[in-house]
């Protein structure tokens, strides 16, 4: 009984050893002025089709009259909740083709989870307070996340195949389709994508204020 | 048509939703004054200084008192109504300075309407953006912007379009605004027989005026009141840089008989301007601000018919960091008269500083330091006084803001 035990623990181990030829995709952003590109959205698609990944509960909160956080990426299908944190009362809208929804004025989390169904960008609004702006980015992508304060992300244990890899934020100027790559996977090795933006960024939203919570 | 009919049908079900989310906002604040003053006796007395206190009072004075309210008419309606007292103006202790039913559909593809019925303030400042149609910059408001409150206010319909372009990629928010209203012909008075001047006062509605008692020079004349049955309109434009810049532009005419009298002897006088303004936010606090606005009021007395050119612009600077606010603000107007003697006509320039420290959203403090120096006609004709007069004025005020969303 012991030997067939050590038979089947031998068995799993070289299971585990097994070269199962997975590399890892590696992508760095960089600003015009090539400094990193913190905070963009990476989406990795797979040529050859893939399991979808499980959809997740997510929350943007209303804090400040600002969303928290203000860009999330969620697999196609998740469901978002939007309670609103703030003293004073939030209408919010989306009429983006992706997902078009209204929570009328409301505190608290009164509404339940809003479910997005198709990939795409949706640009969140308050129509109450114009100066708030959020984005969820729906992905139906293989590998998807956004770049650390080096401009780097990274996906590991990536099956062999070729890959397209494209890189998305609000402020972009550039157009989408010059950010595109493709990286191929033969093996147990490291492809990395430099995506390097011509145009710089838009100036980032300003930040909300003490003074302009006092609004007309 | 489709998009009329989904809007349609889109605000008739925002009037029937359920009440729940209906959420009721209001404020109610105070704002205590201390003044030091050697202005000339101001045009809340019936004088023709360009300050809002005189130096027969300063000392301490009630700023404001404000009760506001926001109440949700269903998802798409919301009735407001701002009330104010100002320690100027005993002769009404509560006096509605707005008051108005709001249409604000959510936006569809990009394209927002927005309807309001009733009377609030035209699109001109730049300046006031504030809760209350009040400064976040300084105390007093600009000459411009100060005629504005003391004059001015749509009593009517107001339309609004407005292209939504940066929820969809693009740098930039476009609109049009187009209005019709009434009950506003006497708006011209204050410009052509006081002058310009610089304050945060606002006429309320519907019997409110600025300046005319006991002694006064000029007669006091209700402000709000339709005399000749003509409508006004006004049509103007605005452009949005990303939350950076703001382009504001406005065309405004009462297109007011200005032989009409009503049996109470109220005058229409016919108004009619022209204003722009740009507002740059460049990031790290720093605000900027220019304002131009000139038109002409005319209004036929004892058979002459009196012409009053008129501009008023200004430039404004501030730097916000933390909970603290500085501005200094330089301010140009004038007027011109075809009148006997030049009665009405004047020029005038003032610099504004103020430092404003939000100690919290309930209370405020600032510190403001105000100086004009102008020259008015109507001193020598009709006071007997110097044309020529230098205002200084330093307020200190203290303000306590309690509300739903404080």
């Amino acid at each position: 009984m012991p030997q067939i035990s050590a038979a089947i623990l031998r068995l799993m181990l070289l299971g585990l050893t097994v070269p199962v030829m997975a590399g890892t995709i590696s992508v760095q952003a960089n600003l015009a002025n090539h400094e990193p590109f913190a905070g963009a959205v990476v989406s990795v698609r797979a040529e050859s089709s893939h399991a979808a990944n499980a959809p997740i509960s997510a929350i943007v909160d209303q804090i400040n009259l600002t969303f928290v956080p203000d860009i999330i990426v969620i697999p196609v299908g998740s469901t978002v909740e939007f309670p609103n944190t703030d003293s004073v009362s939030h209408q919010i809208y989306s009429f983006s083709p992706t997902k078009r929804f209204q929570l009328p004025l409301y505190h608290g989390k009164p509404y339940p989870p809003v479910h997005f169904d198709q990939a795409g960008v949706v640009t969140l609004g308050c129509n109450i307070h114009d100066r708030m702006v959020g984005y969820i980015v729906v992905t139906d992508a293989t590998y998807f996340g956004r770049t650390d304060a080096h401009g780097i992300w990274f996906a590991t244990n990536v099956p062999r195949g070729t890959y397209h890899v494209s890189v998305w934020h609000p402020l972009l100027r550039d157009a989408a389709d010059s950010l595109e790559r493709d990286v191929s996977i033969t093996g147990d090795e490291s492809a990395t994508a430099t995506v390097q933006l011509a145009q710089a960024l838009r100036p980032a939203p300003l930040p909300a204020t003490v003074r302009s919570r006092d609004a007309y | 048509m489709s998009a009329l009919r989904t809007l349609v049908v889109a605000s008739a079900l925002g009037a029937l939703a359920p009440g729940m989310a209906w959420c009721t906002d209001w404020e109610l604040s105070a704002d205590m004054r201390l003044v030091d003053s050697d202005g000339q006796r101001s045009l809340f007395d019936g004088g023709f200084g360009a300050l809002q206190y005189d130096r027969e009072h300063d000392g301490v004075q009630i700023g404001q008192l404000r009760a506001a309210l926001n109440q949700p008419l269903g998802n798409v309606w919301a009735l407001k109504v701002d009330a104010s007292y100002y320690g100027q103006d005993d002769q009404h202790p509560l006096g509605v300075t707005e008051a108005y039913l709001e249409y604000r559909p959510y936006p569809i593809d990009g394209w927002r309407t927005r309807v309001r019925i009733g009377a609030y303030y035209p699109p001109v400042s730049l300046e006031d953006t504030a809760s209350g149609w009040t400064s976040p910059y300084t105390l007093s408001n600009s000459a411009l912007n100060s005629w504005l409150g003391e004059e001015v206010r749509t009593i009517g319909v107001e339309g609004q379009l407005e292209w939504l372009g940066t929820r969809m990629g693009h740098d930039f928010d476009l609109g049009m605004t187009g209005a019709i209203f009434g009950w506003n012909e006497p708006a011209g008075t204050v410009v052509g027989t006081g002058g310009f001047s610089l304050n945060d006062f606002q006429t309320s509605i519907p019997q409110g005026y600025v300046g005319g008692r006991g002694d006064a020079a000029f007669p006091e004349q209700p402000i709000f009141h339709e005399i000749d049955g003509h409508e006004g309109f006004y049509v103007g434009a605005d452009a949005r840089y990303l939350d950076r810049v703001t382009l504001l532009a406005l065309h405004y005419d009462d297109r007011a008989n200005p032989t009409a009298v009503d049996l109470a002897g109220n005058e229409a006088w016919d108004t009619h301007f022209n204003s722009a303004g740009v507002k740059v936010d460049v990031g790290g606090g720093w605000t900027a601000i220019v304002q131009w606005l000139a038109g002409t009021t005319a209004v036929v007395y004892s058979g002459d018919a009196n012409s009053y050119p008129f501009h008023a612009r200004f430039a404004l600077i501030s730097r916000e960091w933390g909970r603290n606010t500085v501005s200094a603000r330089y301010d140009v107007f004038g007027i011109e008269s075809n009148a006997e003697q030049d009665l009405g006509a004047e020029t005038g320039h003032a610099w504004t500083v103020a430092y404003i420290f939000n100690q919290s959203l309930r209370w405020r403090f600032a510190l403001e330091w105000m100086h004009v120096t102008s020259d008015s006609a109507a001193r020598v004709v009709v006071l007997d006084e110097p044309a020529y007069a230098r205002e200084n004025q330093t307020q200190l005020s203290v303000r306590y803001t309690i509300g739903s969303g404080r």
